[in-house]
């Protein structure tokens, strides 16, 4: 890769002590995929164990790049963990919502670069290797080392989002399910930490009835002018000091930030899709290798169900 | 932050360059390998001179220790992007370029043009094809709207370009919109 | 132009005053606006910032006039052409033409509500391709490019110059987002630097 994603690199080290580790510790506990340390040797070509599978996975390849494959590179059924996985990752960039997590994808790769990475070491520890089996080990270290690229900026980008939509997700049930234990205890500290501040820092300081950061708008006065002069006094006076303290407006907003599924998005049809209804009783039905733009909210369920993916 | 404000509204060129060499490029090794399993499945084996597909940035890597030739995708040639730049300049939609064509291209200039067929020509070529699927994705933008635009055979860079700025606008048509028939809250 | 709660754009955007007339007397608030009474009296006219136009104007103690930058005559000019009108220069430093223009749309009612957002909408379809052409143009020029297209005075540069904040906010992301590219497009020759 290139200077700007060594830069890239950068910020993944600076964050790599922190969630992350914590995050991916769970998912390697919870793996169910973990195989005995005996089958690691990914690389050991005597083992028969490891020439069956090869050789099924050699005929997959064969098939996936025939002569007829299709201009387009649309994902075949037998797609790799890994392809599947840098599938859920661009979505992942590109959705305005969190979608559901993989976990059970994530740990079995997590699991593949352990392997292959106490596979490595194993090799290298012998001296006799010759410049063929030292390009071969070069190759598979650096295989791990993109797909561990991969996997943090995925976890990266659903912990952006978590951190972005904290005090929403605690208060949204639908979203919390489609987020992991891990995940869902970082919303909730992360959540607490900025109520914390924002009482420390204004808050506290405030008259009882508005120091909660969940307030709803105090008031909406009737649409008529039929009240004494002494009611709008007090009123506007309560509301005046009321958008003083904040700036902000409240009946507009609630200081939640939601995911902005309005927001459009870049789809690639990667079968027929059923109609989708937009509004003014338009609908439109993409067929497979349709690329369209248009809001997350209308493609939301086809995401869902693997239909399309965001490019 | 978890994540960098230049990485939130799109991904990089970078980025898209390391899914593109994911995907699978024939070669004629010059060194010999065994049949190796790696995460995104197993290949090899490498006898020089039988040729294999292998994942591009495999191919790359061994392309820069001089350990292998790259055969040439069959599109990476000039009659195929002749026809192709034909078709833009006098069709109205997209012609069908392999979707990652950009970022493949791209690197196989870079690292393998001894392994390319009249270069210079290719070259001239890709950026005449940039320039005018440029001009109509700027098409596309007057027919924009806050409802769904067609781009159908627009390519993965392309797509990645035009992002920031086609899913901004939308948005504000989006808001500056107003039914008749809604009774707006306010 | 988001209505997060954060949103520091959007607070800013409250911050433009409207004209409101008073239809009836409002005691000890004569310092609203600025002014220097003890009461509002019926019929005076104030400057009110929007953030709380809203609710004098939906409990109907005032009428609002439609601001300037969105008079008859401006609108004239963007129906004759849209590219020849400076936003920027019809509404304060700091705030946008559109983002303002969507709030005093969502004041008004529904007749008048609608021709409002037509009237946004095709000016902002109106002048969207040049923006981006020109943001464009800026990112091939490269960081020395400054005067570009034409020198100080030409067509070009007073359109950039009249862009709106929301404009402006697409030229910067639009001209990004072709430096990333050019970039990427011109390094990694030879592919040294090729380590993923």
């Amino acid at each position: 890769m290139s200077s700007s994603s060594a830069s890239a690199m950068d910020w993944e080290a600076e964050y790599a002590a922190g969630v992350f580790e914590a995050n991916t510790a769970a998912l390697y506990r919870s793996s169910k995929s973990r195989k005995s340390r005996t089958s690691a040797l990914a690389l050991d070509s005597d083992n028969e164990d490891q020439d069956i599978t090869m050789a099924s996975a050699s005929t997959s390849i064969r098939a996936r790049t025939g002569p007829t494959a299709p201009i387009l590179d649309l994902p075949q059924d037998d797609e790799s963990p890994l392809s599947q996985l840098t599938r859920h990752w661009m979505n992942e960039r590109h959705a305005p919502d969190i979608l559901p997590a993989e976990e059970e994808l994530l740990a079995s790769l997590l699991d593949h670069i352990r392997r292959q990475s106490d596979a490595v070491q194993l090799l290298r520890g012998e001296p006799s290797a010759s410049e063929e089996e030292h390009i071969r080990i070069m190759l598979v270290q650096m295989e791990v080392e993109r797909v561990k690229f991969i996997v943090r900026s995925y976890v990266r980008t659903r912990l952006f989002k978590i951190e972005k939509f904290a005090r929403f997700i605690m208060t949204d049930a639908t979203i919390q399910t489609r987020i992991t234990t891990a995940e869902r205890v970082h919303a909730s500290r992360h959540a607490h930490l900025t109520d914390h501040h924002f009482h420390n820092s204004v808050l506290q300081s405030l008259p009882e009835t508005q120091s909660h950061l969940d307030d709803t708008p105090i008031f909406m006065p009737p649409m008529s002018s039929s009240f004494s002069s002494s009611w709008i006094l007090t009123h506007l006076t309560v509301w005046l000091f009321f958008s003083f303290s904040f700036l902000l407006l409240f009946f507009l907003s609630l200081p939640v930030t939601k995911p902005d599924n309005s927001r459009a998005v870049f789809v690639h049809a990667l079968r027929d899709c059923p109609p989708i209804r937009f509004q003014e009783n338009l609908t439109l039905e993409m067929k497979r290798g349709h690329i369209s733009l248009m809001p997350f909210s209308f493609i939301e369920q086809l995401l869902l169900r693997g239909d399309v993916e965001l490019i | 932050m978890s994540l960098p404000q230049s990485l939130r509204s799109s991904v990089t060129p970078p980025e898209l360059e390391l899914v593109a060499s994911q995907q699978l490029i024939e070669i004629i090794p010059l060194i010999a390998m065994e049949k190796t399993a790696f995460i995104s499945g197993a290949f090899g084996p490498l006898q020089p001179p039988r040729k294999t597909k292998i994942p591009l940035w495999m191919a790359i890597n061994l392309k820069l220790k001089k350990k292998c030739h790259i055969v040439a995708p069959e599109w990476l040639a000039v009659e195929f992007l002749q026809s192709c730049l034909d078709e833009e300049l006098n069709q109205p939609g997209f012609s069908m370029l392999p979707f990652r064509y950009a970022e493949v291209s791209k690197v196989l200039l870079d690292i393998a043009p001894d392994d390319i067929q009249s270069t210079d020509k290719i070259r001239s070529l890709l950026k005449d094809l940039r320039e005018a699927r440029q001009a109509k994705s700027r098409e596309g933008l007057d027919q924009l709207n806050r409802g769904e635009l067609s781009l159908s055979n627009l390519c993965s860079l392309e797509i990645n370009e035009i992002r920031p700025f086609f899913v901004h606008a939308m948005g504000i048509l989006t808001h500056l919109h107003r039914d008749a028939s809604t009774e707006d809250q306010l | 132009m988001d209505n997060d709660y954060f949103s520091i754009d959007a607070i800013l955007a409250e911050n433009q005053k409207i004209q409101c007339k008073f239809k009836q007397r409002i005691p000890e608030m004569g310092h609203l606006g600025g002014g220097s009474e003890r009461d509002i009296t019926a019929l005076s006219k104030r400057q009110i910032p929007i953030w709380l136009a809203y609710i004098i104007v939906y409990s109907d103690w005032a009428d609002f006039d439609i601001p300037q930058p969105f008079s008859n005559k401006v609108r004239n000019a963007l129906r004759a052409e849209p590219r020849s009108v400076r936003l920027s220069n019809l509404v304060g430093a700091g705030t946008g033409w559109y983002v303002f223009g969507k709030t005093i749309m969502d004041m008004l009612g529904d007749e008048q509500g609608v021709e409002m957002s037509e009237m946004l909408v095709a000016t902002f379809k109106g002048r969207l391709v040049d923006v981006i052409d020109q943001a464009q143009h800026f990112a091939a020029l490269g960081p020395v490019g400054g005067g570009g297209s034409g020198g100080v005075d030409s067509a070009p540069q007073m359109f950039r110059e009249g862009l709106d904040t929301t404009e402006r906010e697409l030229f910067v992301s639009a001209q990004e987002s072709s430096r990333r590219m050019r970039k990427w497009y011109e390094e990694g020759n030879g592919g040294t630097k090729r380590v993923l």
